[in-house]
């Protein structure tokens, strides 16, 4: 009776499932908290524009001036704090009219370096024009232009980041 | 006696089990020493790395100031800390040197593929340990070469956006991301490894070293115990004493300064991946394929070389062609090193910013250790210089026109020992001198102030008298005094020492330089107490907080008893 295979196969079989099902039961929400937060947005910046400075101060800026976007708040992950550092933006008043580059590579995400002719990337060595175009080195495309406008007499930027070593322009 | 140590054998054999007969090995050699040095680099990591545990505070605020107070506050730290990093690179190079021996011995071959497989496996784990940690420490150097490394893994096909997302742990750089690369540098890595390892060493005891290609496969004749085990202990000293030498050299590792997403860094990926990323700038263009393939053919290769080199023969000279391939793969990625460092090298621009970046961390690390990292991020360590806040004010509002070296200069030089009785009698023996208004448009009109006509004691007096108006400490009573009988005789025409009050045609003199006069100053100048209309000075009381006003004036007080050396020991914002 005891030894009736068929008791025996279905005794390995169900040996094997439940502990299996206690297993999965113990593996699946453990791996899935993991992976929760791959699907949030765990780091928010800012989407409305952020104030850099003053605008009639800034049109003395023929040349690129570095910038650094401080966001006045910033969630990440369980904490919340102000004036935090997202990047740094080159900004310039030039034909009557600002623009702002993102200082962020767009081959693989290094802050770039204004070199006083040109844009470097210390990373790997992709070069920008002084019009942000690529030049030289790995990059896919030039530097990412900002969106930067002035309201009653304040320059404000907007950062975005982008997809990183593509050769078209999109929103990360 | 003998029987107490027989009795206690028994007693453990009823309970653990029997004697096992002794491991044997196909003689002694330093060929086979390598393995267990591995061990015990492993076991040098799991130590310092439980000690390192215990400070370490894996959250983007917090991560880079608990590795500082490591590394600077923590007697031996720094040692602790260097042995855990340059452990790494042993593992690293051992593991290359233990890879070339089982490669030359044929120990890849039937019945160890599962062996060989199972080491490949450890030496990519190693890897992992070292990218998985060097993000850690939330430095410059580790947190941009993640953003390398993350970003060529980000670059896979299809799946390159999940991978990224799911490896820091959301949409960006942040707490999360330290928290996932903690959790696998701390618990999966290790898990992984020393399941790996058992398997690797179980099955490495089940099949036995294999022997010289002199010698058959079933040759194992003599007892590891104690001449092979001594043999592996020698090598085991001789690797950690280099290792210890070499932490104690290099007094540990590095820590640049804390990671700064604004600022451009030289990002360099540890030393063993240089020749991935020599040959990413050969590829050019095609270095999006190449950062994958490359490594894909390495690692490629060693898993294939147990099936496609099948003969039984173990003499190296008749495997040529792979143990050439090995060989060869193992030049070309020396030879890429090489060329990465060499080229480096000879980059002055890249010198001069590493440099900068050297003194960029000496001054975190500096400020980290005396006033300790404030709550709010590691970045915020350089605001606990002495007065950051109002000599960042006095940077970007005041130095384009007070600064003595500043280009745009349009008004009187204000430094260390302004608003002094020296500085006082130098203003009214020249107002219109190059330090004092020169600069300024009033100092060419006729409302300009005239030099005052006076002279010996009288003049010591007078400007007693004004200084006191600061409410300095330090004021002769006397001489107070008698200047001010000088003042009513001379200087009331245009100006009053009442407090509050406006003088005829110039500024009232009542508290000028106490705390109270700079902050009121400084928030409208051209108000009628002080320069009225004809001041070019811009009033700052909408631009500043009354906060930011007050911290500028007791900068202008600190400035007024400080010396050049003490403003140079301040250092730079």
């Amino acid at each position: 009776m005891a030894d009736d295979p068929d008791r025996r196969s279905f005794l390995k079989l169900a040996t094997c499932g439940l502990g299996g099902v206690v297993g999965l039961a113990t593996a699946a929400p453990a791996l899935s908290l993991v992976l929760t937060p791959s699907k949030l947005q765990t780091v928010t910046t800012p989407k409305d524009p952020i104030d850099i400075g003053d605008a009639a101060g800034a049109k003395t800026w023929a040349q690129w001036r570095k910038v650094d976007v401080i966001a006045p708040e910033m969630r990440d992950g369980w904490t919340t704090a102000h004036h935090i550092v997202l990047g740094a933006a080159y900004v310039r008043y030039a034909k009557s009219q600002f623009e702002a580059l993102s200082g962020v590579c767009p081959h693989l995400g290094c802050a770039v370096g204004w070199e006083g002719s040109s844009f470097l990337c210390p990373c790997h060595d992709s070069r920008f024009s002084s019009d942000g175009a690529k030049q030289t080195g790995p990059s896919q495309r030039g530097l990412d232009p900002l969106p930067i406008e002035v309201k009653d007499g304040r320059l404000q930027l907007t950062w975005v980041r982008y997809k990183l070593d593509t050769g078209k322009r999109e929103p990360a | 006696m003998s029987s107490r140590r027989e009795q206690l054998a028994a007693w453990w054999r009823e309970r653990v089990g029997g004697e096992r007969a002794p491991s044997l090995v196909p003689g002694v050699s330093y060929a086979y020493v390598f393995g267990w040095t591995l061990v015990l680099l492993f076991i040098v990591e799991a130590v310092t790395g439980a000690a390192l545990s215990a400070f370490y505070s894996p959250s983007a605020t917090d991560a880079w100031a608990s590795v500082a107070y490591v590394q600077d506050r923590m007697h031996g730290g720094w040692f602790v800390r260097g042995l855990h990093v340059h452990a790494a690179s042993a593992l690293v190079i051992v593991s290359g040197v233990h890879l070339m021996q089982a490669a030359v011995f044929g120990a890849y071959k039937r019945p160890r593929e599962l062996t060989w497989w199972l080491g490949i496996l450890l030496l990519l784990l190693i890897l992992g340990f070292t990218i998985t940690g060097y993000v850690l420490r939330w430095d410059q150097a580790g947190f941009w070469a993640n953003q390398v490394e993350v970003g060529i893994a980000a670059g896979t096909p299809l799946i390159g956006g999940l991978i990224r997302k799911i490896l820091i742990g959301g949409n960006d750089y942040g707490n999360l991301t330290l928290t996932r690369f903690y959790m696998l540098h701390v618990v999966l890595l290790p898990a992984i490894v020393l399941l790996a390892m058992i398997g690797h060493i179980v099955l490495a005891r089940r099949h036995g070293a294999t022997p010289h290609w002199t010698r058959p496969e079933s040759d194992e004749a003599v007892p590891r115990w104690p001449q092979q085990s001594f043999r592996n202990v020698v090598m085991m000293a001789f690797v950690f004493a280099l290792l210890v030498a070499y932490t104690l050299h290099t007094h540990g590792a590095d820590l640049a300064a804390p990671a700064d997403p604004s600022a451009a860094y030289d990002a360099r990926p540890l030393w063993y991946f240089r020749w991935l990323y020599a040959l990413r700038t050969i590829a050019g263009s095609a270095e999006q394929i190449v950062a994958m393939i490359a490594p894909a053919i390495v690692v490629g290769l060693w898993f294939a070389l147990p099936l496609l080199d099948r003969k039984p023969g173990r003499d190296p000279r008749r495997r040529l062609p792979f143990i050439g391939a090995v060989a060869g793969l193992f030049v070309v990625v020396a030879a890429l090193t090489a060329t990465s460092f060499l080229s480096d090298g000879r980059d002055a621009a890249l010198a001069k910013r590493e440099h900068e970046a050297q003194l960029k961390a000496d001054r975190a690390r500096a400020l980290a250790a005396t006033n300790g990292v404030p709550v709010t991020g590691a970045q915020d360590v350089f605001t606990t210089v002495p007065m950051w806040r109002a000599r960042t004010l006095w940077a970007q509002h005041c130095a384009d026109c007070h600064d003595a070296d500043s280009k745009d200069r349009k008004g009187p030089i204000i430094t260390v020992g302004h608003g002094t009785r020296a500085w006082i009698a130098g203003f009214l023996k020249d107002p219109n001198g190059a330090a004092f208004w020169g600069k300024t448009k009033l100092s060419k009109t006729d409302d300009a102030m005239k030099a005052v006509d006076i002279d010996g004691g009288d003049l010591d007096d007078l400007v007693e008298a004004i200084y006191a108006q600061s409410g300095a400490s330090d004021v002769d009573a006397a001489k107070r005094d008698r200047g001010k009988a000088v003042f009513d005789k001379a200087c009331t025409d245009c100006h009053s020492l009442d407090e509050g009050v406006a003088g005829g045609s110039g500024p009232g003199l009542g508290t000028m330089g106490s705390r109270d006069w700079y902050t009121s100053f400084i928030s409208n100048p051209k108000s009628p107490v002080h320069m009225g209309e004809q001041s070019e000075m811009p009033r700052f009381d909408r631009d500043l907080s009354i906060i930011d006003r007050d911290a500028l004036a007791g900068y202008l007080l600190w400035l007024r008893a400080a010396t050049k050396n003490d403003l140079a020991k301040l250092g730079p914002l």
